[in-house]
């Protein structure tokens, strides 16, 4: 039994159980639901499982005619389009929880962006030693070409999309800082849409918080740090192309910003002024809000086989003649290695206690925390530094012991790259399985949208929750078997 | 505009329309192969299917003898052919996919929804429904595409380079149907077949255009070969003549056009030649060597193709 409400059929929640040991976002600990959850859950505890099935149906084809879907990478070049899979329960952050998030997520991207701005000129932190330098310098994404540039505004990481946890201890934990080209808040935003379109009678009933402000609001970012004098900037949206992954979202946010979107081919650099061209000749541009990664955005500066990039661009970079978002190296700040100093970092450069919590980290490098990865191998999730989208995780719970033996292998020849982290429990929520034609619990994340510019800064209010669809599975990401969830912040 | 979404909107526009054509022609043939006079066999029809979108001499290396079902899928469904019409819709939806960001949602569902239909409908369907089916859906398709894109858009540039490519490929599918029905009645007259057969290929030729009904309230008579070439070539009213085709691409190139000068050999220019001289020529002129007269038009039309993409779409 799991509500006091007689009338409402269980039948959809019937094969509900919780799990000792998992924190679940909706029930509390006596299987009852939780204040926040009440209305939603007694309206979903009234459809059959028919009126589910025609809800995710409905949603499903909004999302496939809309052409909401991601590129599988794949043998044939076209690439597997695919829509992402989307949960219509929707995930709920009471404002007093969220008010405190947002104000730890400022101060953490401001902290970073300190950061950056010392690491790329005095290196202050490096010679008080509160950060090794050796960290700094052997990192892949420390760039060189950034030492002594002054990105306008002093800013560095405009965008940032933080991923954060709920653990079974109720508190929420950084997982990570994305700084370089977070994605994703197109499926924050066409996720409403779908909610609105499917289940519009939820919203009646609940104040939640817009997040249809967010391209207003990257707009204003990125016309905030056009270089100085330029009163009217040009702003354009920098793809890799229609077959990248995320080219959906690349379009979308041009779109709904009303500006631009450009590839490499469409732009060019002379005298170290970036130009487009169009229709009747080349027209200058002033600010790019750049989706391709570091490496491919010049080849002259960086890799010379990248046919995405501009040549000469990071020409145009140093002059100030054209700004960059996010600036180019931020990479050094959200390394993973780097990502167990953010703590210290806060402190240094505003002198306050961290708000958010960051995960223990052990650091394969040092011989201590190395001797006790080897040890706990099982109780840890072991990550390579510098990748992303879930590859190359270790987790150590779930893991053979040929495969034990295997990672031990593998993080022993390469020291630096590996760190490790206690297992945290990921908190679970209820998601509609269509096979089974109920509801059950999976494990869900929180993707943040943080934005940074001169004198400007803006959280959306909410973000991508990701879900895990595999049963059991800690995994969230796109790529690999996640959905998502429309994320709602309650006035 | 960038040159290259410029680009990808006359190549949607022209994938489109050619899609549209093909399904048309296709559809229109078979359909009246069915109860034709008895000397018109299917295999004359299949023949001159493939030979409008230039398939014939790849089909018959591929297969050797000519077969309905074999012929109607690679004509409609087969994707390694570039100028099925599967191929076609695929390219005109990858052409939007790279614009996305300067069309509406509405004409981009459409699209999308266009695409998703044409990708679902396999082989064993277009032999279980037979080729009106399937054909009559992308022309409606089509016809929901030109909907959006005449009244969702801003008329401005971006449509008109959708309509410049529209345009171009219409008078470019006409020319190539005309000259596709007048080898066929030139096969025709040599057999000596007589006035039915000459009948039962004007009504083919003017439904493949879309243009039955309207040259019937245009003549009010029963089509012959001398009017039917008239309306399809030089009736400035009428939406599928090679004429009115190219006076509205000069319209919608004053339109793009921002210098007021106009240099001999230039693309205005080079159009505004071509309707003038459409615009004083009469039927009776043409008739005296028609194949003549419609290769040459096909070759100016590659030409302002040329142009167009010359001036304005090199990136």
């Amino acid at each position: 039994m799991r509500q006091d409400v007689a009338s409402i059929n269980r039948s959809v929640f019937n094969a509900y159980v919780s799990e000792p040991g998992l924190l679940d976002e909706v029930f509390n600990e006596n299987n009852l639901v939780k204040d926040h959850y009440r209305k939603v859950f007694t309206q979903f505890s009234r459809y059959s499982t028919d009126d589910l099935n025609k809800i995710n149906e409905y949603a499903k084809l909004s999302f496939f005619n809309q052409g909401v879907t991601f590129a599988v990478y794949s043998e044939n070049l076209k690439g597997i389009e695919r829509i992402f899979p989307f949960d219509f329960f929707p995930r709920i952050i009471p404002n007093k929880e969220w008010e405190k998030l947002e104000k730890g997520l400022l101060q953490r991207t401001l902290a970073i962006n300190l950061f950056l701005e010392d690491i790329y000129h005095d290196k202050k932190i490096l010679k008080d030693g509160v950060v090794p330098a050796e960290l700094i310098f052997s990192s892949n994404f420390y760039n060189r070409e950034m030492i002594n540039i002054n990105p306008a505004g002093g800013v560095y990481a405009h965008v940032s999309g933080t991923d954060l946890i709920k653990h079974s201890d109720g508190e929420y934990y950084v997982l990570e800082d994305n700084i370089r080209c977070p994605s994703g808040v197109s499926y924050v935003l066409s996720n409403r849409e779908a909610m609105k379109r499917t289940l519009s009678n939820l919203f009646l009933s609940h104040q939640v918080l817009p997040v249809q402000d967010y391209p207003e609001q990257l707009l204003a970012i990125i016309q905030s740090v056009a270089p100085d004098g330029i009163d009217n900037p040009n702003c354009v949206v920098l793809s890799p192309g229609m077959y990248n992954s995320a080219y959906y979202e690349h379009s979308f946010l041009a779109q709904s910003m009303g500006i631009p979107l450009v590839e490499g081919r469409d732009l060019f650099v002379d005298r170290n002024f970036v130009y487009m061209k169009t229709i009747y000749g080349p027209e200058r541009v002033d600010v790019i809000y750049r989706r391709v990664d570091d490496d491919f955005i010049d080849p002259l500066s960086f890799r010379a086989d990248s046919v995405l990039g501009v040549p000469g661009i990071m020409g145009a970079y140093r002059e100030g003649n054209v700004s960059l978002l996010n600036a180019p190296g931020t990479g050094a700040a959200d390394d993973k290695a780097v990502y167990t100093y953010i703590p210290a970092i806060i402190k240094y450069y505003l002198g306050e206690d961290p708000i958010l919590n960051n995960v223990h980290t052990y650091h394969c490098e040092s011989d201590g925390d190395f001797r006790y990865v080897l040890e706990h191998m099982q109780n840890l999730v072991i990550k390579p530094v510098d990748e992303s989208g879930g590859y190359g995780v270790f987790i150590g719970s779930k893991a053979s012991k040929e495969e034990l033996a295997q990672y031990k292998r593998i993080i022993t020849a390469n020291r630096r790259k590996y760190i490790a982290q206690p297992i945290m429990s990921l908190s679970v929520h209820p998601t509609y399985i269509e096979e089974n034609g109920c509801f059950e619990h999976r494990h869900i994340d929180l993707r943040t949208y943080c934005l940074m510019g001169k004198k400007k800064q803006f959280v959306l209010k909410g973000g991508l929750t990701r879900v895990a669809l595999t049963k059991g599975s800690l995994i969230v990401n796109s790529s690999q078997g996640g959905g998502s969830k429309d994320t709602w912040v309650l006035e | 505009m960038l040159s290259r979404i410029a680009n990808s909107l006359f190549w949607m526009g022209r994938y489109l329309e050619r899609a549209e054509h093909t399904a048309r022609y296709a559809r229109v043939h078979y359909c009246s192969s069915l109860d034709a006079p008895l000397v018109q066999k299917k295999e004359f029809v299949m023949e001159s299917s493939l030979n409008l979108s230039g398939l014939l001499y790849e089909y018959k290396k591929a297969h050797g003898t000519l077969e309905d079902e074999k012929v109607l899928y690679t004509i409609t469904l087969q994707e390694s052919n570039p100028l099925s019409i599967r191929a076609c819709v695929n390219s005109a939806r990858e052409n939007a996919r790279g614009a996305r960001d300067s069309l509406s949602s509405e004409l981009w569902e459409s699209i999308n929804r266009f695409y998703h239909y044409v990708n679902n409908y396999s082989e064993a369907d277009l032999n279980d429904k037979g080729i009106y089916n399937f054909t009559d859906k992308v022309v409606e398709n089509c016809a929901i595409v030109n909907g959006y894109v005449h009244k969702s858009l801003i008329h401005n540039e971006v449509w008109s380079f959708i309509h410049l490519g529209m345009h171009l490929e219409r008078a470019n599918q006409i020319t190539r149907i005309l000259i596709a029905k007048t080898n066929d009645m030139g096969k025709a007259a040599t057999q000596k077949l007589g006035k039915v057969v000459e009948n039962y290929q004007c009504v083919t030729l003017l439904k493949s255009a879309e243009a039955f009904d309207m040259s019937r309230t245009y003549y009010k008579a029963v089509p012959n070969y001398h009017d039917s070439l008239e309306f399809l070539i030089l009736n400035n009213d009428f939406p599928r003549s090679i004429c009115y085709n190219l006076t509205r691409m000069g319209r919608y190139l004053d339109r793009i056009n921002h210098s007021k000068l106009q240099e001999k050999d230039s693309l205005e220019f080079t159009v505004g030649k071509i309707c003038a001289t459409l615009h004083y020529l009469t039927i009776q002129e043409i008739e005296g060597d028609v194949l003549i007269f419609l290769n040459n038009m096909l070759l100016s039309i590659n030409k302002i193709g040329e142009l167009i993409e010359k001036k304005y779409l090199n990136y």
